[in-house]
């Protein structure tokens, strides 16, 4: 596959929407960017990466997504174009430098927010829609309707970031960032990036520079003004557009994925002539004008969205301001329960909202077919839970903690955090994490668990984070653990990547996003150098490991540490070979007889084992197995051998 | 049957949970779902199975002691206070090497490194104390590692995990040194063997140990942290009565405490337990009422008799008979274990019905409740 | 490029997380916009790249850019990686008229109610298949990958067995470049299994 950079302009690409989108960027000729990876945006910064020297422009995997705005910030304020990526989680974290960046403005050159949603929440916590965030705060928004607008609307928002000098946002959703489909290429401007950070050092001046959030009302009323213009040009924009007849029967107001999903609705329908189309690429500020004169041209109106009734709702509360002097529209969506505001869009949920509402019999399959369908056995499509890779280091870490957490006695738990090692929540996990909220959160609820000793409290508390984590968001938890010796145990699964989202780099590892030597930083030494009692061990030591758990989650009080190390097994094999030769020796496997009872297929349940019933033993399946050898320690027959391979 | 088995969550329910494991150790060791812990059985995962060995062998599930006896001794239980007795005597370690490291006479270690040497065993399946003086099973091969093992700290520890442990395919013979709750899940194993563990058959040689309570491993050795550095301790010791002190042996020092202190750290299981001398055993060795370093030992069976007739024979122990007086006291001792464990089980109850896991005949039952108590005693 | 007998056409690549989903649906997808086609392909990924089912919805357009994800019932041709994985998408997509090229090698699920109930009867879900098919195709590519001594290979076996049910515009000659720009080096054996798909391919009956 090209990168992102290929020198083709006018030829056909096959992109994801996030690739389309740093494209983009580059094509708008952006000189810095900077993320933490989160899906569905981690593409953007990861196809930058790999160009970047090249295309001589700095691209870094930051801390956090804090710490990435207010870099990519610094950046506008010099002169160069920046563009900072992040998924919605982590604009609740840059919430409070947006809340500041807007009254102060940028600097000469734009800076754009591209914020990755996640309706369904397919790799995430929650769901929550961003979009709301643009109009809370006045930033203008805009939204890829397809992949080739993906790239287009980057050197347009570009444009109007700095024209009206404020911070822009670009939402796109799973199913465009992660979407596959043609981009036909643009041109990559030669750019020399200059910069320089312009100071007034005459002492008459009022302000030493004018990127200020103070006064704060008064710059708070500038901003206002700034977003009425940008409406002005948002009415004009090729992005928003209206398809269909002069007077349809149904108006379709959409935005994002909607629209190609309208698209699709209609074609599969058959309703070209009863259904118009207004398709938004600019959210907000709403073009009021283009939105007034569609209301007129139908009436009965259908808004298709990702999550929440944004536009619904923003329509609906411009067109109650002209209601009087034109006829009222009938408006349906997700407050009339024609759509879900929770969930993803499907082609069929906006088929049968369309179907609904013009009242259209719509049958995909025939009943003949249906009846088949609904006699294939339940046992036939059966479910698959997710659980770790065969080989994870995870397994293992949760093995150690779970059987330490039992030895133990007292009830204790793992309050959890965002990684792989989520899955702890299930049986990947064994069930180990009992709390499951946003990147930190573990550790701070253990911060609170940990004080309520004086309470009568005394389970004890186990904060499981990655070792990305830990850098984005641990630290100050452990901090103020260790300072108020709050009595919980942190353990760190160190498997030396951001596995999750595609093996980014962090403070921890090797080399920076730009493939350069990095400054490596060692968490056991920040841990130790805060105060906290470090131990680190290899997760598939089950004994040490479950050992120097049982030994931390015994100390009595203080904010103590366990890191377990042990390479992700996705990075391992790309290096390395299979360790050793798994065998299963069916006359010593117990299987189901007391004394086992499938301990390996029951409750390890690593995938590369698999029960066979038929002859009442384990089996290792070679495709799936990665032979890490662990399951060798849990059989308690000594039943699965591991050979190490030369 | 024995026993109606069940399963692992009807072990905790009906014994764990309601605070009557006595830590035998019959349920660990060869199960990856049950672990010794801390002085407590704990589960690290669900087994669902609805039938298990940690069940069937538990000594405070139903225990019909009639048919274990039977099985045995070839009688029913209770005819005589003390169990089947073929002969009883007082006996000592020839070797003071040996007498001097155990407790009271040293017959027990003398027993079985007799045992390894004349062959009847290849192993021996012992305690020892750790440096922070927590008792752990071992394996004895030797007279001298037997020796390791000699001594006691009264507490209460899974002797039989060591048994579970050893291979399947095991086709050493073993003997073994057992409380009377161990003897109990031991002889549960005998009437009923296991198919998936080391074979039962092979445990030729029981020594059981005369127990009126253990101690609890957890809080028994927190109160000795909290007055010596365990390390520090050389040997525990339970003079004979009328004594009544526990002693520390601190390098050439005795630290004693009175005995009521230590008897707050007594197993609360112990008080729901009838059998003070180890019924079910080939030989049973404790101390001697008003005498220091002898023993008194039960012979019960066959084996027994001939393990301590070779020992005589090869000046091995010194054997003399037992005081008339002191058997009577002896007798009058373990029935009133007996007495004490049935009426606490019914106070616990509150009905004459219900014995927990005691299968007693309603004759004995009655006797039993009818015997009065007096405040429990010595060890 | 030529115009197409249906437009858009709809391929789902039906399999279980690190199967190679992803990448079987790029080397196609990339195939066909070589050759001019319009191409959007959907995926569930992330989280359920680990053990869960996965799938990857391809809509193939002479004339236009469609959404990623294809409505019920609308599925003209399943390439199944797994057995019990085609079937639960012909249960979703699958109508009287979709072919269906499966792979009948079994990955298991986790058993996480400890039931042990195990795997699905091959032939009955074999048959399954078959009655939810219009036409259906087999083809041994894993057992052939790991005798060509890569399992990975499988999936381009299943590429070549794909070509042969005819309805996807794609030559094995088209898929040459895009193999030798994914795979610089393993062009040679993936070539030869995109052959032996060709070749391997037969009917269910």
């Amino acid at each position: 596959m090209p990168n992102i950079d290929i020198d083709a302009p006018g030829s056909n690409q096959l992109f994801i929407g996030n690739e389309a989108m740093a494209r983009g960027a580059l094509e708008a000729g952006i000189g810095f960017a900077s993320a933490y990876p989160g899906t569905p945006s981690s593409e953007i910064l990861g196809s930058l990466s790999e160009i970047a020297k090249k295309r001589d422009i700095y691209v870094e995997w930051s801390v956090n997504e804090k710490v990435a705005i207010e870099a990519g910030s610094a950046a506008s304020f010099a002169g160069i174009r920046s563009l900072v990526a992040m998924k919605m989680n982590g604009l609740n974290v840059v919430i409070d430098f947006l809340s500041t960046i807007i009254l102060s403005g940028i600097g000469k050159k734009g800076i754009v927010v591209m914020v990755g949603d996640d309706p369904s929440a397919h790799s995430s916590s929650n769901e929550t829609d961003s979009r709301p965030v643009a109009k809370w705060l006045d930033i203008p928004l805009v939204e890829p309707g397809d992949f080739q607008e993906a790239k287009d609307m980057m050197p347009f928002i570009y444009d109007v970031s700095e024209e009206f000098g404020t911070i822009c946002l670009l939402r796109s959703v799973t199913r465009i960032a992660h979407a596959r489909g043609n981009i036909k290429l643009g041109e990559i401007p030669k750019i020399k990036h200059k910069a320089r950070f312009e100071q007034f050092l005459d002492p008459a001046a009022p302000m030493p520079t004018p990127i200020m959030c103070i006064p704060s009302p008064f710059r708070h009323m500038f901003q206002h003004m700034r977003i009425d213009k940008v409406r002005e040009k948002f009415e004009t924009c090729s992005f928003n557009r209206y398809v269909g007849p002069e007077k349809p029967d149904l108006l379709i107001v959409t935005a994002g994925s909607g629209w190609l999903y309208s698209q699709d609705a209609v074609n599969a329908l058959k309703a070209e002539d009863r259904i118009g189309i207004l398709k938004l690429g600019t959210l907000w500020p709403l073009p009021e004008k283009l939105v007034k004169s569609c209301l007129s041209r139908a009436d009965k109106v259908l808004f298709i969205e990702e999550t929440d009734p944004f536009l619904e709702g923003a329509v609906m509360e411009y067109a109650a301001g002209f209601s009087a002097e034109s006829k009222r529209n009938m408006f349906y969506g997700k407050q009339t329960r024609h759509l879900n505001s929770f969930g993803e869009l499907t082609p069929d949920a906006v088929i049968k909202a369309i179907t609904s509402v013009l009242d259209i019999k719509y049958a995909p399959r025939d009943a003949e077919y249906m009846k088949k369908v609904g006699a294939i056995p339940q046992d036939h499509v059966m479910d698959r839970l997710l659980t770790f890779c065969p080989g994870c280091p995870h397994r293992a870490s949760f093995w150690a903690i779970k059987d330490a957490l039992h030895m133990d006695g007292r009830h204790g738990f793992v309050t959890g955090d965002i990684g792989c090692y989520t899955m702890a929540l299930g049986p990947a996990g064994f069930f180990q994490t009992r709390t499951h909220q946003c990147m930190g959160a573990g550790a701070g609820l253990a911060n609170g668990f940990g004080q309520l000793g004086r309470f009568g409290f005394d389970q004890p508390v186990v904060s499981v984070v990655g070792d990305s984590t830990f850098f984005h968001s641990i630290m100050p938890a452990l901090v103020n653990g260790v300072h108020n010796h709050a009595n919980f145990t942190l353990v760190i699964l160190d498997n030396g990547a951001t596995a999750m989202t595609g093996f980014q780099p962090h403070p921890g590892t090797e080399l920076t996003a730009m493939g350069e030597p990095a400054a490596q930083i060692s968490m056991e030494n920040i841990c130790r150098a805060i105060g906290a009692r470090v131990e680190i061990c290899d997760p598939f030591d089950l004994k040490n490991t479950t050992r120097t758990m049982l030994d931390l989650i015994e100390q009595e009080k203080g904010a103590r540490v366990a890191i377990m190390r042990r390479t992700c097994e996705l990075v391992r094999q790309k290096k390395d070979k299979k360790p050793y030769k798994m065998q299963i020796n069916p006359d010593k496997c117990l299987g189901e007889d007391c004394g086992c009872n499938r301990l390996c297929t029951r409750i390890f349940r690593c995938p590369g084992l698999i029960w066979d019933a038929s002859i009442g033993k384990t089996r290792i399946d070679e495709v799936i197995c990665n032979a890490c050898g662990v399951c060798a320690d849990i059989c308690p027959e000594g039943a699965i051998t591991k050979e190490a391979v030369a | 049957m024995v026993t109606k088995t069940k399963g692992v969550g009807d072990l905790f329910k009906e014994v764990i949970d309601k605070g009557l494991c006595t830590v035998c150790g019959a349920c660990v060791g060869d199960c990856p779902y049950m672990v010794f812990y801390r002085g407590k059985i704990r589960m690290l995962d669900l087994c669902n199975r609805t039938e298990g060995h940690c069940y069937e062998y538990c000594p405070r599930t139903f225990t019909d002691l009639d048919a274990i006896s039977n099985r045995i001794h070839g009688m029913p239980y209770g005819g005589d206070e003390i169990g089947s007795v073929k002969r009883v005597v007082m006996a000592r370690a020839v070797d003071s090497k040996t007498r001097s490291k155990a407790q009271y006479g040293g017959t027990v270690s003398m027993l079985l490194s007799l045992a390894l040497d004349n062959g009847l065993i290849d192993a021996a399946i012992l305690s020892k104390n750790t440096e922070d003086k927590l008792p752990s099973g071992f394996v004895a091969r030797s007279s001298a590692q037997v020796l390791e093992g000699a001594g006691s700290n009264y507490m209460a520890y899974p002797a039989l995990e060591t048994l579970n442990r050893m291979p399947r395919d095991s086709k050493d013979r073993f003997g073994i040194v057992v409380t009377p709750c161990q003897a109990i899940a031991l002889a549960k194993m005998v009437a009923s063997p296991p198919e998936q563990r080391v074979n039962i058959g092979n445990v030729k040689l029981t020594v059981g140990l005369f127990c009126t309570w253990a101690l609890s491993y957890g809080r028994f050795h927190e109160f000795i942290k909290n007055h010596v550095t365990p390390a520090k301790i050389r040997k525990f010791d339970i003079p004979p009565p009328p004594a009544n002190r526990f002693d520390f042996y601190i390098g050439k020092d005795i630290k004693s405490f009175p005995l009521d202190e230590i008897r707050d750290y007594r197993m609360p299981t112990c008080a729901y337990c009838l059998d003070m001398t180890a019924e079910f055993t080939d030989i049973s060795v404790g101390s001697v009422e008003g005498t220091e370093g002898w023993n008194t030992v039960i012979v019960r069976t066959q084996r027994g008799m001939e393990i301590i007739e070779d020992a005589q024979k090869k000046k091995r122990l010194e054997i003399k008979e037992l005081p008339d007086k002191n058997l009577a006291h002896l007798r009058e001792a373990a029935l009133m274990k007996k007495a004490r464990a049935v009426q606490a089980i019914v106070e616990k109850t509150g009905d004459k019905n219900d014995l927990l896991y005691l299968g007693l005949s309603d004759k004995l039952k009655d006797k039993l409740l009818a015997h009065k108590v007096t405040p429990q005693g010595g060890h | 490029m030529n115009k197409l007998a249906k437009d858009p056409i709809n391929l789902v690549v039906a399999g279980v997380g690190g199967q190679g989903n992803v990448m079987v649906s790029l080397v196609i997808g990339n195939a066909l916009v070589h050759e001019g086609y319009f191409v959007t392909i959907g995926e569930t990924y992330g989280s359920s790249q680990r053990g869960g089912s996965v799938m990857s919805h391809l809509k193939i357009s002479a004339e236009k850019q469609f959404s990623p994800l294809i409505p019920e019932g609308q599925a003209d041709v399943v390439l199944g990686m797994e057995p019990v994985e085609t079937l639960r998408v012909l249960k979703s997509f699958g109508n009287q008229n979709v072919i269906t090229v499966v792979n009948p090698r079994p990955i298991h699920p986790v058993d996480f109610t400890g039931s042990g109930g195990g795997y699905p009867d091959m032939q009955s879900l074999l048959g399954q298949i078959k009655s939810l098919s219009g036409k259906t195709y087999t083809v041994n590519a894993t057992d052939e990958a790991l005798k060509m001594g890569n399992a990975m290979l499988a999936n381009m076996i299943l590429i070549g067995a794909l070509l042969k049910s005819g309805l996807i515009p794609l030559s094995e000659d088209a898929l040459i470049p895009v193999i030798k720009n994914m795979f610089p080096k393993a062009v040679a054996e993936n070539t030869k299994a995109l052959k032996a798909g060709t070749e391997l391919v037969g009917i269910l009956s």
